[in-house]
């Protein structure tokens, strides 16, 4: 295996297919050039830290681990309109100076327990459905966390890791079998 | 001249374009068959078939650039980055709306055949009684019993699955193993039967899927990624299906970026001598001459080209003498239905993913019933499980919601009418004279729209649906329904009807156009009505019957 091959099954085996061009940032990390909506460097690592703390690192990989804020924003960036990354953008920049004004510190650099009550605390009433959200609600920062949330999820399930790894994906499956026991679904018993 | 000389030319290379070649060439002519838009080749050209969902950049969406570049495809699900390469561009070939139309092409080799919905039903005598009997449109020239013999011709080449359910609303036919209902959809059924007293039925839905291998195709893989092309050669296209048989015959043809501008009309003879091409690449113009021409180009375009075929003698077009070319547009109209959740079967799953639902064939303005309107709909749907979703609190983010993910969700079942569109003369397309496509050729205008018929018909088609998913149990019911808008059923019919007489249909009994008898109109064009079920079933038995007739008249010298 050449070293190209080896590089393109490590993008692919890391949540893959996220081709966007990236330039590294004043803290050494890496961030997403975007065409069409303005997120800084700031915006972008509160993104990745709220996707991490949906979907976290346990004993298996999380957000950051799968590229997933990565492609949140590819999809705010390509498959929103101006009128949603305006929204979007506008929530964005009321949660950091909500959170700035209420903790004193940025997002990422609060306790886990304490990002969780934060976002917990958005969701509330409980909404049913984890995709993309049609209409966008009132508020702008229920807005930009139900954006985040349902594309790192989207993103998550979608990914290489989640259906290789985690539940029965067949490209092929080859038959349908009507009698499939729930057990069976997942390739970790837990 | 003589290497442009064949005996028959067939336009359009989608469903029914790929019956009449196949059809021809097996019986010795020398066909060529002419497509607007680029080749696609079985298998090789399939580029999206074998990818995984993550391979997709927006994971199967759609982009604002995308939604930019094709205004009319974007209204409706066929616009997407899994296959937008098989819809034609709105941008090269505009049209106009002077009511609101929802047109979505596929220009190139197999045309919609590659992305049609598969479902395959025959029509029953109620179907092609129904004009005469309501005094609506004209009557059918042809009744269940001239076309039965060639939806089994049809049926055993394709290959269609199916359950023989012993409906007379729908004539079971020469089936595949059916695929199987899941055990949701199972007791659904059988609680729908049970309370209507099997006067309203679901059954497994009648795909032109194969299941057990055929003629070189390989059964179906319950990919359920149909629209991208099937590397098994599993469901019926032209690829998969007609083109190989027609092919292999040595007597075909293709020639891809062919837009016939026209039919050749010859006053002396009463006949069309040929076709006029423009070379989609080029731009250079070709004329094609044969004994016989299939007009195929899908039902809106075939009307194009009739009315594009104008002459002194026919100053509307070839076949305008009725003044019915263009008119009687019909689709089906849909978006709407209900859907529900269902409970319990929680440790319940299936495996696989079906390429197909389940069919609740027409229960109303049967035996006597008589509703506010006239003729009726019938429902495609489907039972599954979602994703997880659950109002649990601790379950929203972080680890637990994490690993709740790979846990399936609640089941839910779905489903939509397809309702009749009646044949309405002032329902029309046209040629609009001062818009050009990107070829300087004049594009269409549309003044469609659903009525009254219709609208009651919706009323229903929204209450039965919520009534019956309740009456089987489903819970939280809510229907939909949306304005109606047609095109949207992909089902476009009727601008050059069959009928019993020249002065009120463009086609007489074997499709054939009045005004030139070796011109055959075999696609959605030709429908005198539009029953409730799905079309191009239909579509495959009159273009395989009227190339067995076109080549008996010619052997007679009748054509």
């Amino acid at each position: 295996m050449n070293r190209r091959t080896v590089l393109k099954n490590l993008a692919l085996v890391i949540g893959g297919a996220v081709l966007l061009p990236s330039c590294v940032g004043k803290d050494g990390t890496s961030y997403v050039k975007l065409k069409h909506v303005n997120i800084d460097e700031d915006g972008q690592r509160l993104i990745a830290d709220m996707a991490e703390t949906i979907i976290p690192k346990t004993t298996t990989p999380g957000a950051k681990d799968l590229n997933l804020p990565a492609f949140v924003l590819l999809m705010i960036d390509d498959c929103y309109d101006n009128k949603r990354q305006e929204a979007f953008v506008a929530g964005m920049k009321a949660f950091t100076a909500k959170i700035k004004n209420e903790h004193g510190k940025e997002f990422g650099d609060l306790g886990t327990k304490t990002r969780e009550t934060i976002l917990m605390a958005i969701e509330k009433p409980p909404v049913t459905k984890t995709k993309p959200q049609k209409n966008i609600p009132p508020d702008p920062i229920t807005n930009f966390y139900w954006g985040v949330k349902g594309q790192t999820v989207f993103g998550y399930t979608n990914s290489q890791y989640f259906m290789t790894k985690e539940i029965v994906y067949e490209l092929v499956p080859g038959r349908y079998i009507v009698h499939y026991p729930v057990s069976k679904l997942k390739l970790k018993t837990a | 001249m003589s290497e442009n000389t064949y005996d028959a030319i067939v336009i359009g290379s989608g469903i029914s374009g790929g019956w009449a070649a196949k059809e021809l060439a097996e019986k010795g002519l020398k066909t060529i068959m002419l497509e607007r838009g680029r080749n696609i080749e079985h298998i090789k050209d399939y580029v999206n078939a074998t990818k995984d969902p993550w391979e997709f950049p927006h994971r199967g969406g759609r982009t604002q650039e995308m939604i930019k570049d094709y205004p009319v495809l974007k209204r409706d699900y066929p616009l997407n980055e899994t296959n937008l390469d098989y819809w034609a561009s709105d941008k090269d070939s505009p049209y106009t709306e002077v009511k609101r139309f929802d047109w979505f092409r596929g220009y190139h080799v197999g045309g919609r055949s590659l992305m049609w919905g598969r479902q395959s039903y025959r029509w029953a005598d109620i179907d092609f009684e129904a004009n005469l009997k309501d005094g609506i449109g004209t009557d059918w020239p042809i009744r269940y019993k001239d076309i039965a013999p060639w939806y089994s011709y049809v049926e055993k080449f394709a290959g269609i699955s199916g359950n023989k359910d012993h409906l007379a609303i729908l004539p079971d036919g020469d089936f595949m193993p059916p695929m199987e209902m899941n055990v949701v959809e199972k007791d659904l059924s059988k609680r729908l039967m049970e309370y209507y007293k099997n006067q309203r039925a679901m059954i497994i839905g009648r795909t032109a899927n194969i299941t057990v291998p055929h003629n070189n195709r390989t059964n179906c893989q319950y990919r359920n990624k149909c629209w991208l092309g099937c590397p098994f050669g599993a469901y019926f296209s032209t690829q998969s299906a007609t083109l190989p048989a027609a092919m292999a015959t040595g007597n075909l043809k293709v020639r891809p970026w062919s837009i016939v501008t026209r039919i050749l009309y010859d006053k002396d003879t009463k006949k069309a001598k040929g076709v006029e091409v423009l070379d989609a690449e080029t731009n250079k113009t070709y004329e094609y001459y044969a004994k016989i021409i299939f007009l195929n180009a899908s039902a809106l375009n075939s009307a194009w080209i009739l009315m594009n075929s104008a002459t002194d003698i026919w100053p509307g077009g070839l076949g305008s003498s009725s003044g019915e070319l263009g008119h009687n547009v019909m689709d089906h109209h849909l978006g709407v239905g209900a859907g529900g959740t269902v409970e319990g079967y929680e440790d319940k799953y299936y495996f696989g993913r079906r390429a197909n639902g389940i069919y609740i064939p027409r229960y109303r303005n049967l035996n006597g019933e008589k509703r506010d309107y006239i003729r009726g709909f019938g429902y495609q749907g489907s039972a599954g499980r979602e994703n997880w979703s659950r109002d649990i609190a601790e379950l929203n983010i972080g680890g637990a919601f994490k690993d709740a993910l790979t846990e399936p969700g609640v089941w839910s079942m779905g489903m939509g009418g397809f309702g009749e569109t009646l044949p309405y003369h002032e329902n029309k397309i046209t040629l609009d004279k001062t818009r050009k496509d990107k070829w300087g050729l004049n594009i269409l205008s549309f003044d469609v729209e659903v009525k009254d018929n219709e609208k009651k018909m919706r009323i229903d088609m929204a209450n039965d649906a919520k009534e019956m998913l309740e009456a089987a149990g489903v819970k939280n019911v809510h229907s939909f329904s949306t304005d109606g808008v047609l095109g949207r059923g992909i089902h476009e019919m009727g601008t050059a009807r069959m009928g019993r007489d020249p002065k009120s249909s463009v086609l007489n009994e074997w499709n054939q156009v009045w005004d030139a008898k070796n011109v055959f109109v075999t696609d959605g064009a030709a429908m005198a009505s539009s029953a409730c079920q799905n079309p191009s079933l239909t579509y495959m038995a009159l273009t395989a019957r009227a190339a067995a007739h076109a080549v008996e008249e010619l052997k007679k010298g009748n054509v």
